[in-house]
Protein backbone atom coordinates (compact mmCIF):
# COMPACT_ATOMS: atom_id res chain seq x y z
CA UNK A 1 0.00 0.00 0.00
CA UNK A 2 1.48 3.49 -1.33
CA UNK A 3 -0.44 5.03 1.54
CA UNK A 4 0.31 8.84 1.74
CA UNK A 5 2.38 9.50 4.93
CA UNK A 6 -0.14 11.17 6.93
CA UNK A 7 2.57 11.32 9.53
CA UNK A 8 5.23 12.80 8.00
CA UNK A 9 8.31 11.68 10.63
CA UNK A 10 9.72 8.24 11.73
CA UNK A 11 8.22 6.07 9.31
CA UNK A 12 10.96 3.77 10.27
CA UNK A 13 9.82 3.13 13.82
CA UNK A 14 7.13 0.34 12.83
CA UNK A 15 8.76 -1.28 9.76
CA UNK A 16 6.35 -2.91 7.57
CA UNK A 17 5.18 -6.33 7.80
CA UNK A 18 6.30 -8.55 5.90
CA UNK A 19 2.92 -10.15 4.72
CA UNK A 20 4.77 -13.11 2.42
CA UNK A 21 2.17 -15.62 0.39
CA UNK A 22 -1.33 -15.74 0.36
CA UNK A 23 -4.29 -14.12 2.50
CA UNK A 24 -5.81 -16.79 4.09
CA UNK A 25 -10.05 -16.89 3.94
CA UNK A 26 -11.21 -15.83 7.62
CA UNK A 27 -13.76 -16.06 9.56
CA UNK A 28 -13.77 -13.68 12.16
CA UNK A 29 -16.27 -12.95 14.92
CA UNK A 30 -17.33 -9.23 15.25
CA UNK A 31 -16.09 -8.81 18.87
CA UNK A 32 -12.72 -9.70 18.09
CA UNK A 33 -9.50 -7.42 18.64
CA UNK A 34 -6.80 -8.10 16.36
CA UNK A 35 -3.99 -5.54 16.04
CA UNK A 36 -3.17 -4.63 13.05
CA UNK A 37 0.51 -5.66 12.73
CA UNK A 38 -0.98 -9.59 13.34
CA UNK A 39 0.42 -11.83 10.79
CA UNK A 40 -1.85 -13.92 8.39
CA UNK A 41 -0.59 -15.74 5.94
CA UNK A 42 -1.42 -19.37 4.45
CA UNK A 43 -3.96 -20.98 2.36
CA UNK A 44 -6.46 -22.37 4.95
CA UNK A 45 -9.34 -20.81 6.67
CA UNK A 46 -8.12 -18.82 9.92
CA UNK A 47 -11.32 -19.07 12.25
CA UNK A 48 -11.30 -16.53 15.78
CA UNK A 49 -14.12 -16.25 17.96
CA UNK A 50 -15.60 -14.27 19.73
CA UNK A 51 -13.66 -11.71 22.21
CA UNK A 52 -10.22 -13.27 21.62
CA UNK A 53 -7.41 -10.89 21.42
CA UNK A 54 -4.32 -11.10 18.82
CA UNK A 55 -1.45 -8.78 19.57
CA UNK A 56 0.85 -7.37 17.49
CA UNK A 57 2.87 -9.37 15.55
CA UNK A 58 1.60 -12.60 16.76
CA UNK A 59 2.26 -15.10 13.38
CA UNK A 60 -0.33 -17.17 12.66
CA UNK A 61 0.24 -19.28 9.55
CA UNK A 62 -2.38 -21.60 8.24
CA UNK A 63 -0.28 -23.73 5.34
CA UNK A 64 -0.65 -26.83 7.26
CA UNK A 65 -4.52 -26.75 7.56
CA UNK A 66 -7.31 -24.77 9.39
CA UNK A 67 -6.65 -22.64 12.77
CA UNK A 68 -9.32 -22.46 14.76
CA UNK A 69 -9.12 -20.00 18.11
CA UNK A 70 -11.59 -20.01 20.66
CA UNK A 71 -13.58 -17.59 22.57
CA UNK A 72 -11.88 -15.23 24.88
CA UNK A 73 -8.08 -16.26 24.02
CA UNK A 74 -4.97 -13.79 24.76
CA UNK A 75 -2.45 -14.27 21.89
CA UNK A 76 0.80 -12.65 22.66
CA UNK A 77 2.80 -11.04 20.12
CA UNK A 78 6.00 -12.85 18.33
CA UNK A 79 3.88 -16.13 18.62
CA UNK A 80 4.03 -18.37 15.74
CA UNK A 81 1.08 -20.25 15.42
CA UNK A 82 0.59 -23.31 12.97
CA UNK A 83 4.15 -23.44 11.71
CA UNK A 84 5.06 -26.24 9.86
CA UNK A 85 7.43 -28.73 11.41
CA UNK A 86 10.51 -29.29 9.36
CA UNK A 87 10.69 -33.12 9.92
CA UNK A 88 7.06 -34.40 8.69
CA UNK A 89 6.54 -36.25 11.61
CA UNK A 90 4.57 -39.80 10.88
CA UNK A 91 4.27 -39.88 14.98
CA UNK A 92 1.43 -37.29 15.27
CA UNK A 93 -0.80 -39.47 12.57
CA UNK A 94 -1.42 -41.80 15.50
CA UNK A 95 -4.52 -41.50 17.09
CA UNK A 96 -6.46 -39.57 14.57
CA UNK A 97 -9.74 -41.24 15.26
CA UNK A 98 -9.94 -39.45 18.69
CA UNK A 99 -8.99 -35.92 17.17
CA UNK A 100 -11.45 -35.94 14.95
CA UNK A 101 -14.39 -36.69 17.11
CA UNK A 102 -12.90 -33.69 19.63
CA UNK A 103 -11.98 -31.64 16.46
CA UNK A 104 -15.44 -32.35 14.21
CA UNK A 105 -17.68 -29.12 16.01
CA UNK A 106 -15.63 -26.91 14.38
CA UNK A 107 -13.81 -28.44 11.22
CA UNK A 108 -16.45 -29.75 9.52
CA UNK A 109 -18.34 -26.46 8.07
CA UNK A 110 -18.13 -25.67 4.87
CA UNK A 111 -15.06 -26.14 2.48
CA UNK A 112 -17.12 -29.11 0.07
CA UNK A 113 -15.16 -27.80 -3.38
CA UNK A 114 -11.44 -28.16 -1.94
CA UNK A 115 -9.88 -31.00 -3.71
CA UNK A 116 -7.83 -33.12 -1.65
CA UNK A 117 -9.62 -32.63 1.65
CA UNK A 118 -7.44 -34.33 4.19
CA UNK A 119 -8.52 -34.93 7.73
CA UNK A 120 -5.75 -32.07 8.76
CA UNK A 121 -7.70 -29.70 6.76
CA UNK A 122 -11.21 -30.54 8.63
CA UNK A 123 -9.77 -30.74 12.17
CA UNK A 124 -7.85 -27.88 11.69
CA UNK A 125 -4.07 -27.48 12.20
CA UNK A 126 -4.10 -26.35 15.20
CA UNK A 127 -7.11 -25.63 17.56
CA UNK A 128 -7.23 -23.12 20.77
CA UNK A 129 -9.59 -23.68 23.52
CA UNK A 130 -11.27 -20.97 24.75
CA UNK A 131 -9.74 -19.08 27.80
CA UNK A 132 -6.13 -19.76 26.46
CA UNK A 133 -3.33 -17.92 26.56
CA UNK A 134 -0.65 -18.06 24.23
CA UNK A 135 2.41 -16.17 25.82
CA UNK A 136 5.46 -14.30 24.08
CA UNK A 137 7.46 -15.96 21.37
CA UNK A 138 5.51 -18.98 21.84
CA UNK A 139 5.86 -21.74 18.80
CA UNK A 140 2.62 -23.89 17.91
CA UNK A 141 3.58 -26.54 15.42
CA UNK A 142 0.61 -27.40 12.60
CA UNK A 143 -0.82 -30.72 12.18
CA UNK A 144 -3.85 -31.59 14.15
CA UNK A 145 -2.08 -29.82 16.88
CA UNK A 146 -4.83 -29.35 20.10
CA UNK A 147 -5.19 -27.09 23.12
CA UNK A 148 -7.61 -27.45 25.31
CA UNK A 149 -9.67 -24.71 27.13
CA UNK A 150 -8.17 -22.34 29.84
CA UNK A 151 -4.33 -23.23 29.00
CA UNK A 152 -1.94 -20.85 29.97
CA UNK A 153 1.38 -21.36 27.15
CA UNK A 154 4.46 -20.08 29.20
CA UNK A 155 6.65 -17.67 27.18
CA UNK A 156 8.81 -19.18 24.66
CA UNK A 157 7.64 -22.59 25.11
CA UNK A 158 7.42 -24.83 21.74
CA UNK A 159 4.47 -27.15 20.86
CA UNK A 160 4.53 -29.67 18.67
CA UNK A 161 3.01 -31.28 16.01
CA UNK A 162 -0.02 -33.46 16.68
CA UNK A 163 0.37 -32.74 20.28
CA UNK A 164 -3.11 -32.78 22.82
CA UNK A 165 -2.72 -30.23 25.29
CA UNK A 166 -5.54 -31.12 27.99
CA UNK A 167 -7.64 -28.63 29.57
CA UNK A 168 -6.45 -25.87 32.06
CA UNK A 169 -3.17 -26.85 31.75
CA UNK A 170 -0.37 -24.44 33.08
CA UNK A 171 3.34 -24.24 30.97
CA UNK A 172 5.68 -22.80 32.44
CA UNK A 173 8.47 -20.42 30.05
CA UNK A 174 10.51 -22.61 28.06
CA UNK A 175 8.73 -25.83 28.18
CA UNK A 176 8.65 -28.28 25.36
CA UNK A 177 6.15 -30.36 24.50
CA UNK A 178 7.22 -33.46 21.60
CA UNK A 179 5.12 -33.85 18.61
CA UNK A 180 2.33 -35.99 19.36
CA UNK A 181 2.29 -36.22 23.28
CA UNK A 182 -0.88 -36.34 25.07
CA UNK A 183 -1.07 -33.69 28.07
CA UNK A 184 -4.46 -34.70 30.58
CA UNK A 185 -5.95 -32.13 31.92
CA UNK A 186 -4.88 -29.98 34.64
CA UNK A 187 -0.79 -30.45 34.12
CA UNK A 188 1.44 -28.06 35.28
CA UNK A 189 4.46 -28.60 32.91
CA UNK A 190 8.09 -27.35 34.14
CA UNK A 191 10.84 -26.21 31.75
CA UNK A 192 13.22 -28.84 33.28
CA UNK A 193 10.66 -31.71 31.98
CA UNK A 194 8.94 -31.85 35.96
CA UNK A 195 4.68 -32.48 35.72
CA UNK A 196 1.79 -32.03 38.56
CA UNK A 197 -1.02 -32.08 38.83
CA UNK A 198 -2.91 -28.69 39.26
CA UNK A 199 -5.37 -29.22 42.28
CA UNK A 200 -5.96 -25.43 43.10
CA UNK A 201 -9.24 -25.28 41.44
CA UNK A 202 -8.93 -21.43 40.53
CA UNK A 203 -10.41 -22.01 37.20
CA UNK A 204 -13.46 -19.48 37.32
CA UNK A 205 -11.19 -17.30 38.48
CA UNK A 206 -8.58 -17.59 36.07
CA UNK A 207 -11.60 -17.10 33.30
CA UNK A 208 -12.44 -13.98 35.47
CA UNK A 209 -9.24 -12.58 35.32
CA UNK A 210 -9.04 -13.55 32.12
CA UNK A 211 -12.00 -11.65 30.71
CA UNK A 212 -10.87 -8.38 32.82
CA UNK A 213 -7.81 -8.34 30.89
CA UNK A 214 -9.74 -8.99 28.05
CA UNK A 215 -11.71 -5.65 28.59
CA UNK A 216 -8.84 -4.01 29.10
CA UNK A 217 -7.15 -4.67 26.42
CA UNK A 218 -9.88 -3.87 23.62
CA UNK A 219 -9.19 -0.61 24.97
CA UNK A 220 -5.64 -0.81 24.54
CA UNK A 221 -4.68 -2.43 21.38
CA UNK A 222 -6.30 -0.75 18.02
CA UNK A 223 -8.26 -3.48 16.50
CA UNK A 224 -8.48 -3.08 12.13
CA UNK A 225 -9.92 -6.87 11.66
CA UNK A 226 -10.62 -5.50 8.19
CA UNK A 227 -7.44 -5.35 7.06
CA UNK A 228 -7.08 -9.07 6.78
CA UNK A 229 -10.53 -9.32 4.87
CA UNK B 1 13.41 15.59 -4.86
CA UNK B 2 16.80 15.90 -2.57
CA UNK B 3 18.36 12.51 -1.54
CA UNK B 4 19.99 12.50 1.98
CA UNK B 5 23.02 10.77 2.75
CA UNK B 6 22.78 7.04 2.93
CA UNK B 7 20.19 5.98 5.99
CA UNK B 8 21.93 3.97 8.53
CA UNK B 9 21.13 0.91 10.15
CA UNK B 10 19.67 3.08 13.28
CA UNK B 11 18.66 6.33 14.13
CA UNK B 12 20.26 8.10 16.68
CA UNK B 13 18.31 10.80 18.23
CA UNK B 14 19.90 14.18 20.17
CA UNK B 15 20.17 12.55 23.37
CA UNK B 16 22.03 9.81 21.86
CA UNK B 17 19.75 7.29 21.94
CA UNK B 18 20.38 4.72 18.59
CA UNK B 19 17.20 2.68 17.76
CA UNK B 20 17.42 0.47 15.07
CA UNK B 21 15.35 0.66 12.04
CA UNK B 22 14.47 -2.44 12.18
CA UNK B 23 13.20 -2.29 15.75
CA UNK B 24 9.33 -2.57 17.07
CA UNK B 25 8.09 0.29 19.33
CA UNK B 26 4.31 0.23 20.43
CA UNK B 27 3.16 3.37 21.86
CA UNK B 28 6.40 5.05 21.10
CA UNK B 29 4.41 8.43 23.40
CA UNK B 30 4.55 5.97 26.19
CA UNK B 31 8.26 4.29 26.20
CA UNK B 32 10.71 7.00 27.53
CA UNK B 33 14.29 6.84 26.98
CA UNK B 34 17.23 8.34 29.18
CA UNK B 35 19.43 8.89 26.59
CA UNK B 36 22.74 6.71 25.05
CA UNK B 37 20.70 3.86 24.53
CA UNK B 38 20.83 1.51 22.34
CA UNK B 39 18.12 -0.44 20.63
CA UNK B 40 18.94 -3.15 18.13
CA UNK B 41 17.11 -4.86 15.29
CA UNK B 42 14.16 -7.05 16.47
CA UNK B 43 13.52 -5.84 19.81
CA UNK B 44 9.76 -5.22 21.13
CA UNK B 45 8.51 -3.01 23.19
CA UNK B 46 5.16 -2.37 24.54
CA UNK B 47 4.02 0.74 24.92
CA UNK B 48 0.95 0.58 24.34
CA UNK B 49 0.15 -1.28 27.50
CA UNK B 50 -0.46 1.64 29.95
CA UNK B 51 -1.82 1.74 33.37
CA UNK B 52 -5.90 1.44 33.37
CA UNK B 53 -5.99 2.86 36.53
CA UNK B 54 -4.88 6.51 37.98
CA UNK B 55 -1.92 5.71 40.01
CA UNK B 56 -2.71 6.56 44.28
CA UNK B 57 0.50 8.54 44.65
CA UNK B 58 0.27 11.22 41.85
CA UNK B 59 -2.91 12.58 44.02
CA UNK B 60 -1.93 16.15 43.71
CA UNK B 61 -2.78 17.86 40.25
CA UNK B 62 -1.10 17.64 36.96
CA UNK B 63 -1.91 15.34 34.11
CA UNK B 64 -1.19 11.93 34.75
CA UNK B 65 1.90 10.08 33.80
CA UNK B 66 0.95 7.48 31.16
CA UNK B 67 4.56 5.81 30.69
CA UNK B 68 4.67 2.21 29.86
CA UNK B 69 8.21 1.50 30.17
CA UNK B 70 11.13 4.34 31.20
CA UNK B 71 14.30 2.99 30.24
CA UNK B 72 17.80 5.08 31.87
CA UNK B 73 20.66 5.95 30.50
CA UNK B 74 23.20 3.58 28.35
CA UNK B 75 20.99 0.36 28.33
CA UNK B 76 21.53 -1.98 25.63
CA UNK B 77 18.57 -3.98 24.40
CA UNK B 78 20.20 -6.42 22.34
CA UNK B 79 18.54 -8.18 18.91
CA UNK B 80 15.48 -9.66 19.74
CA UNK B 81 14.46 -9.18 23.23
CA UNK B 82 11.11 -7.75 24.49
CA UNK B 83 9.98 -5.71 26.73
CA UNK B 84 6.32 -5.24 27.97
CA UNK B 85 5.11 -3.88 30.90
CA UNK B 86 3.42 -6.12 33.55
CA UNK B 87 0.19 -6.54 34.17
CA UNK B 88 -2.40 -7.76 36.71
CA UNK B 89 -5.61 -7.34 38.66
CA UNK B 90 -5.45 -4.76 41.24
CA UNK B 91 -8.87 -4.15 43.31
CA UNK B 92 -10.71 -5.74 40.67
CA UNK B 93 -9.10 -4.27 38.04
CA UNK B 94 -6.89 -5.58 35.44
CA UNK B 95 -4.22 -2.82 34.80
CA UNK B 96 -0.77 -2.95 33.62
CA UNK B 97 1.99 -1.52 35.74
CA UNK B 98 4.89 0.77 34.22
CA UNK B 99 8.22 -1.02 33.57
CA UNK B 100 11.28 0.96 35.30
CA UNK B 101 14.43 0.62 34.49
CA UNK B 102 17.68 1.88 35.51
CA UNK B 103 20.97 3.16 33.86
CA UNK B 104 23.99 0.78 32.19
CA UNK B 105 20.74 -2.44 31.87
CA UNK B 106 22.40 -4.85 29.44
CA UNK B 107 19.39 -7.34 27.82
CA UNK B 108 20.85 -10.33 25.92
CA UNK B 109 19.38 -11.66 22.96
CA UNK B 110 15.73 -12.73 22.81
CA UNK B 111 15.08 -12.42 26.32
CA UNK B 112 11.67 -11.42 27.60
CA UNK B 113 11.62 -8.73 30.30
CA UNK B 114 7.97 -8.21 32.22
CA UNK B 115 9.70 -7.39 35.45
CA UNK B 116 8.21 -4.32 37.44
CA UNK B 117 11.62 -2.69 38.40
CA UNK B 118 15.15 -2.89 37.12
CA UNK B 119 17.79 -0.97 38.64
CA UNK B 120 20.81 0.32 37.79
CA UNK B 121 24.10 -1.72 36.83
CA UNK B 122 22.21 -4.72 35.67
CA UNK B 123 23.04 -7.41 32.99
CA UNK B 124 20.79 -9.55 31.69
CA UNK B 125 21.79 -12.62 29.62
CA UNK B 126 20.08 -14.43 26.65
CA UNK B 127 17.09 -16.59 26.63
CA UNK B 128 15.90 -15.04 30.07
CA UNK B 129 11.92 -14.64 30.79
CA UNK B 130 12.16 -12.02 33.25
CA UNK B 131 8.30 -12.81 35.01
CA UNK B 132 5.46 -10.07 35.79
CA UNK B 133 6.74 -7.82 38.41
CA UNK B 134 9.91 -9.33 39.30
CA UNK B 135 12.08 -6.83 40.86
CA UNK B 136 15.48 -6.46 40.16
CA UNK B 137 18.16 -4.29 42.43
CA UNK B 138 21.21 -2.83 41.44
CA UNK B 139 24.23 -5.13 40.60
CA UNK B 140 22.47 -7.63 39.71
CA UNK B 141 23.78 -10.67 37.18
CA UNK B 142 21.24 -13.12 35.14
CA UNK B 143 23.05 -15.83 33.32
CA UNK B 144 21.86 -17.16 30.02
CA UNK B 145 18.68 -19.08 30.22
CA UNK B 146 17.33 -18.08 33.33
CA UNK B 147 13.43 -17.99 33.86
CA UNK B 148 12.93 -15.49 36.80
CA UNK B 149 9.47 -15.77 38.46
CA UNK B 150 7.05 -13.59 38.72
CA UNK B 151 7.20 -11.63 41.89
CA UNK B 152 10.65 -12.35 42.50
CA UNK B 153 12.97 -9.56 44.22
CA UNK B 154 16.30 -10.20 43.71
CA UNK B 155 18.92 -8.15 46.46
CA UNK B 156 21.87 -6.42 45.27
CA UNK B 157 25.10 -7.55 44.08
CA UNK B 158 23.37 -11.16 43.28
CA UNK B 159 24.13 -14.11 40.63
CA UNK B 160 21.11 -15.42 39.51
CA UNK B 161 20.53 -18.11 36.99
CA UNK B 162 18.17 -21.74 36.79
CA UNK B 163 14.65 -22.24 35.71
CA UNK B 164 12.94 -21.55 38.00
CA UNK B 165 16.16 -18.65 39.04
CA UNK B 166 17.72 -18.86 42.51
CA UNK B 167 20.46 -16.98 43.74
CA UNK B 168 23.86 -18.75 43.05
CA UNK B 169 26.60 -16.36 44.00
CA UNK B 170 27.40 -12.64 44.58
CA UNK B 171 29.43 -10.40 42.33
CA UNK B 172 32.75 -10.36 43.74
CA UNK B 173 34.33 -6.79 44.37
CA UNK B 174 36.11 -5.46 42.38
CA UNK B 175 33.98 -6.48 39.44
CA UNK B 176 31.66 -3.67 39.15
CA UNK B 177 32.68 -2.32 36.09
CA UNK B 178 32.10 -4.95 34.16
CA UNK B 179 28.51 -3.50 34.30
CA UNK B 180 29.71 -0.24 32.55
CA UNK B 181 28.22 -0.26 29.22
CA UNK B 182 29.43 3.13 27.84
CA UNK B 183 32.11 1.50 25.68
CA UNK B 184 29.41 -0.99 24.41
CA UNK B 185 27.61 2.09 23.34
CA UNK B 186 30.31 3.33 21.23
CA UNK B 187 30.46 0.19 19.44
CA UNK B 188 27.64 -0.13 17.80
CA UNK B 189 25.58 2.21 15.85
CA UNK B 190 26.30 3.96 12.17
CA UNK B 191 29.90 5.18 13.00
CA UNK B 192 30.81 2.35 14.95
CA UNK B 193 33.91 3.14 16.84
CA UNK B 194 35.87 -0.48 17.93
CA UNK B 195 36.20 -1.36 21.54
CA UNK B 196 39.27 0.26 23.68
CA UNK B 197 41.79 -2.92 24.20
Amino acid sequence: MAAPSSSSKRHSILPAVSQAGPKPPIQFSSSLVIADSAILTGPHTITIRSESVIHPRARLESTAGRINIGRRCIVHERTHIGLVPSSSSSSSRNGKSSLVSKGSGLGVLGEAGEAPVSPSVLIGAVTLGDYVTVEVAVTIEGGETLIGDGTIVGVGSKIGAGATVGKHCTLTPHSVVAPGEVIPDFTVIYSNGARRKDRRGVVDLRNKGQARQIEVLRRMIPSNPAKFQ
Amino acid sequence: MSRKPPRGEYIETDTGNKVARKATLVGTQNIMLGGKTVIQQEVMIRGDLIRSLPSSSSSGGGPPSNTAVAIGRYCFLSRGCCLKPPGRLYKGVFTYMPLRMGDHVFVGQNTVVQAAQIGSHVNIGAQVVVGEFAIIKDFVRILDGSVVPANMVIPSFSIVAGQPAKVIGEVPEGGHDAFELRDLYKSVGNNPQPAPS
